[in-house]
């Protein structure tokens, strides 16, 4: 199984292979930090004008939203083998932020990911 | 473990607090105070109102535990999930939302009566531009911002507590007050029946767990105190306020009956500012409930659960359009039955006992694992149990005191078709999990 670190990269090397999609989220800039909850495992993403400029140490600044899973669940997603949105809906995936990043995030994954 | 440093920053108390009863207050609210009085009369609709507002206070702590164990925005269908499993959310929850899009036409319809009484138009009309105004915003992604739903909510509260005293100090002055306040004692089925609907004043008071964005547990747990105990405060306010009309009210009438509060208060400039921070908290409601139920839908059509279309975000406004559609069609549909009939009473109701159905449920799953301590002896779990089956008692008891078998039936068939498709959405998604 790989690392969360390993997972978010290919997740986000799949995000950069939609240009179109990073210019709609062109006006977004945050640190999302991934976190599981089964496997003690946290990473951070830095995003700037909607593209993933750094992956870090999920302690090494403020996070505008924490995204909080089990580990199978977190993989899956970042596999685009699962919509967020179902994990979520029923308890098992929880995002913790401003109303305002948690749509954008949404919009990003689900558009990624439709179902 | 590697940790975090410093979360994200979560809403102000006060935006929580004008969140949460923000989205309880609207005019169907104030009908339903109305109809209490009819129903059981002078002082005993403050009683009805009291009783609903202490179970609710002792709903808002197992809410809280639930929100302090399992965080989540998606809020009460994340957390039963947790305890009860997918199927069992679905049939808890998916009826109280379906039910609060159609006491969305009870509610349409009366801000069209309160357009028309200011505007020269009629009502339907006034019903139309509500929903379509309040739908083109939602499409656009405007949002109100957490100031001015506190602004509104507030400015409503304010107005008809003021209009509440200054009708009970004349009916005081008159030595008219322990009359009118005087009524028959009723019977326990009837304040049984009185206090099942009043739950439903109260409906929305927990979604404030939707804007908590992670809060911390100890602030949303004193919010949802807060918000419970403004809102009995609120309401008792104003039932003492419309015991105190000189006018008697007929049960299931279809009026605007805040209106009946400013005439009789403070004349036509008292008029025309209630019928504008009523529309303000009927927006602030719908816009909430649309902006909230559409991504709900939506995220249901992703999983295959409604039709797919209904999942598709527009890039832009970051909203789901189609499912915004979906939910005018349906508002549409429910007020055009509201205005057509009459029928205002059987949405309210049936919306009555569909939310202590969904409160029955989470006061189940907060006596399960996960929300369970194990230190919680079996007693306490016992009570607990019982609360449970005191509140869906009290919703169903809502339904069958309706004043007519008409309403009584159209609650029930209301019901009867919210719990169906439930059932068959929970049917659905049982069937994609295991296939």
């Amino acid at each position: 199984m790989k690392t969360l670190y390993q997972a978010l990269e290919t997740f986000i090397a799949a995000y950069h292979a939609r240009p179109q999609l990073m210019a709609e989220l062109n006006d977004w800039s945050l640190r999302i930090v991934l976190r599981t909850e089964d496997l003690a495992e946290a990473v951070a993403v830095r995003i700037e004008h909607g593209r993933a400029v750094a992956l870090e140490r999920a302690d090494a600044g403020r996070a505008d939203i924490v995204v909080t899973a089990a580990a199978t669940v977190l993989h899956e997603v970042l596999a685009l083998r699962m919509s967020p949105n179902e994990p979520y809906l029923f308890g098992e995936l929880l995002v913790d932020g401003p109303e305002a990043h948690f749509i954008r995030l949404d919009y990003l994954v689900s558009t990624l990911c439709p179902g | 473990m590697s940790g975090v440093s410093g979360g994200p920053a979560a809403p102000p108390a006060w935006a929580l607090l004008g969140c949460s009863t923000g989205t309880a207050m609207a005019s169907v609210c104030i009908f339903g105070l109305f109809d209490l009085q009819a129903l059981v009369g002078g002082l005993w609709s403050v009683v009805a109102v009291v009783l609903a507002g202490l179970l609710c206070r002792l709903l808002a702590r197992r809410v809280a535990r639930l929100y302090e164990v399992c965080p989540s925005s998606a809020g009460l269908i994340a957390q039963i999930s947790r305890a009860l499993g997918r199927s069992a959310a679905l049939i808890a929850v998916i009826p109280y939302l379906l039910l609060t899009l159609c006491l969305v036409g009870a509610e349409s319809a009366l801000c069209g009566l309160v357009l028309a009484r200011v505007l020269p138009i009629p009502a339907a009309l006034g019903s139309l531009l509500f929903l379509c105004a309040t739908w083109a915003l939602c499409r656009r992604g405007v949002r109100l911002g957490q100031a001015a739903q506190a602004i509104c909510t507030g400015a409503l509260l304010v107005g008809l507590v003021g209009l509440a005293a200054i009708l009970v100090v004349d009916a005081a002055g008159r030595g008219a007050l322990a009359g009118l306040l005087a009524a028959p004692t009723p019977s326990l089925a009837a304040l049984a029946a009185a206090t099942g609907q009043a739950l439903f004043l109260f409906m929305g008071f927990e979604l404030v767990t939707f804007q908590a964005g992670g809060g911390a547990p100890e602030r949303v747990r004193s919010v949802l105190g807060l918000s419970v105990g403004l809102l009995t405060g609120f309401y008792v306010a104003v039932a003492l306020g419309i015991a105190c009309l000189p006018v008697a009210f007929e049960r299931g009438v279809l009026a605007a009956p805040q209106l009946l509060l400013a005439d009789h208060g403070g004349g036509r400039v008292a008029l025309v500012a209630i019928a504008a921070v009523s529309l303000l908290a009927s927006y602030t409601s719908f816009n909430g409930a649309l902006l909230a139920l559409s991504r709900l839908a939506a995220a249901l059509a992703g999983q295959g659960l409604l039709p797919r279309a209904l999942a598709r975000v527009e890039p832009r406004s970051q909203v789901p359009r189609r499912a915004l559609d979906a939910m005018l069609l349906w508002s549409l549909a429910a007020t055009a039955v509201v205005l057509g009939t009459g029928a205002v009473l059987p949405p309210i109701l049936a919306a009555a006992a569909a939310a202590a159905a969904m409160y029955a449920g989470a006061a189940v799953a907060r006596e399960r694992a996960p929300f369970r301590e194990a230190t919680r002896g079996p007693v306490r779990r016992a009570l607990g149990l019982g609360f449970a089956a005191c509140l869906a008692a009290l919703g169903l008891g809502a339904v069958i005191d309706a004043p007519s078998l008409r309403d009584r039936l159209a609650a029930a068939g209301m019901l009867a078709l919210a719990y169906g498709a439930a059932a068959q959405l929970a049917r659905r998604a049982a069937r994609r999990r295991h296939g």
